[in-house]
């Protein structure tokens, strides 16, 4: 089973991932005939993203690199697509890479390990999340926590 | 003595004996003339009685006519008196008139000045006040606006903080967002393996 890194992990992550794999894997298809016809390997290797790059080499290092094997990580990657737990996180604004970063970290290691999270934003809930994972929302904005408790203010103003 | 002068005065002696008589004669019909008969009146009393009335006729007409004239010529001259003094009274009342107006004018006008330097003072000293309680208006009203956006924020982060019940931070949201998932990790433990999870709501 693929362990996805931190930094893929919202499902259009993941679907570039596996298409860049794909452009990879029919890259090396290509550089393998040609090496293969001229005995000369590719001086000049394919420009893919570092997420791709480290995935391949972590691979690579567990058994020789092959069309086959680059297919079977295509496969798992699809599989790891349809199979993976969602999760959406709405927030107030648009979160930095810190903030998704301490999230996704948090959701795999309490959820789920390969679980893709999508996050979007909306001004309106002022601050705080909206959850949904699955058929539940979850919804710990401030705008909704505010709303409940506003019978408060008037007291609250009063002891001002 | 020279004979000359002797001779002339011979002759001098007989000159004046000459005109000595002369002299006297004149001089007696001069201080006592002799009376003539046609210096006496020859007329009657009738022609004098008659040419007495007729004198007194003549001189009663032109005495008449006199008087008429000198009427006409007063009557005329108390018309011309009575027209120049019409005319120099109304010249004189024109110009008294006119001086009056003249005055009245200048004072008018004088009024006016003053009138207008104590509007432009009134008006001044109104726009002064106008601009020092717009002033103290707007320092009040700065005063309270601080007041009120005092209190009102003091109210919004006692309700905030009150609501909210987390220590959170508005500006760094990740704790505050950890806390929450770690407050409902049983709930996504359960969605995961499929149990019924009930949302906090």
């Amino acid at each position: 089973m693929l362990n996805l890194q931190n930094n893929i992990y919202s499902p259009q992550d993941l679907k570039a991932l596996i298409m860049e794999v794909r452009r990879y894997g029919r890259w090396f298809a290509q550089t393998s005939v040609k090496t293969h016809v001229t005995g000369t390997a590719s001086k000049e290797p394919l420009a893919i993203s570092e997420a791709a790059v480290a995935l391949i080499r972590e691979v690579a290092e567990q058994q020789p690199l092959s069309q086959k094997v680059i297919d079977e990580l295509i496969k798992s990657l699809e599989a790891l697509e349809a199979a993976s737990p969602r999760i959406t996180i709405t927030l107030a604004a648009v979160p930095g890479n810190k903030l998704k970063k301490v999230l996704v970290e948090w959701c795999r290691k309490n959820i789920d390990s390969s679980i893709l999270v999508d996050f979007r934003f909306n001004a309106t809930i002022l601050g705080g999340m909206v959850v949904q994972y699955g058929s539940h929302v979850y919804d710990w904005s401030f705008r909704r926590q505010i709303l409940a408790a506003r019978g408060k203010f008037p007291g609250v103003l009063r002891n001002v | 003595m020279s004979i000359y002068l002797l001779i002339f005065l011979l002759v001098d002696v007989f000159i004046i004996g000459a005109l000595m008589p002369l002299i006297f004669r004149h001089a007696y019909a001069h201080f006592w003339p002799e009376k003539h008969e046609q210096d006496k009146p020859h007329m009657t009393a009738a022609v004098r009685e008659r040419l007495l009335h007729d004198s007194e006729v003549k001189y009663q007409k032109v005495l008449d006519h006199s008087v008429d004239v000198l009427e006409r010529d007063l009557d005329k001259s108390a018309e011309q008196i009575n027209s120049l003094v019409t005319r120099f009274a109304g010249v004189i009342v024109g110009d008294e008139m006119e001086r009056y107006r003249a005055e009245l004018s200048k004072l008018h006008k004088q009024a006016e000045a003053d009138m207008s330097g104590i509007k432009q003072e009134i008006v001044g000293h109104q726009a002064e006040i106008e601009a020092k309680y717009k002033e103290e208006l707007e320092l009040e009203r700065q005063r309270l606006i601080s007041q009120i956006d005092t209190k009102l924020g003091d109210a919004v982060g006692s309700f905030l903080i009150e609501t909210l019940q987390h220590n959170v931070d508005l500006g760094n949201q990740a704790d505050y967002l950890v806390a929450m998932l770690e407050e409902h990790k049983q709930d996504f433990i359960k969605e995961v393996a499929g149990g019924d999870a009930k949302p906090a709501k």
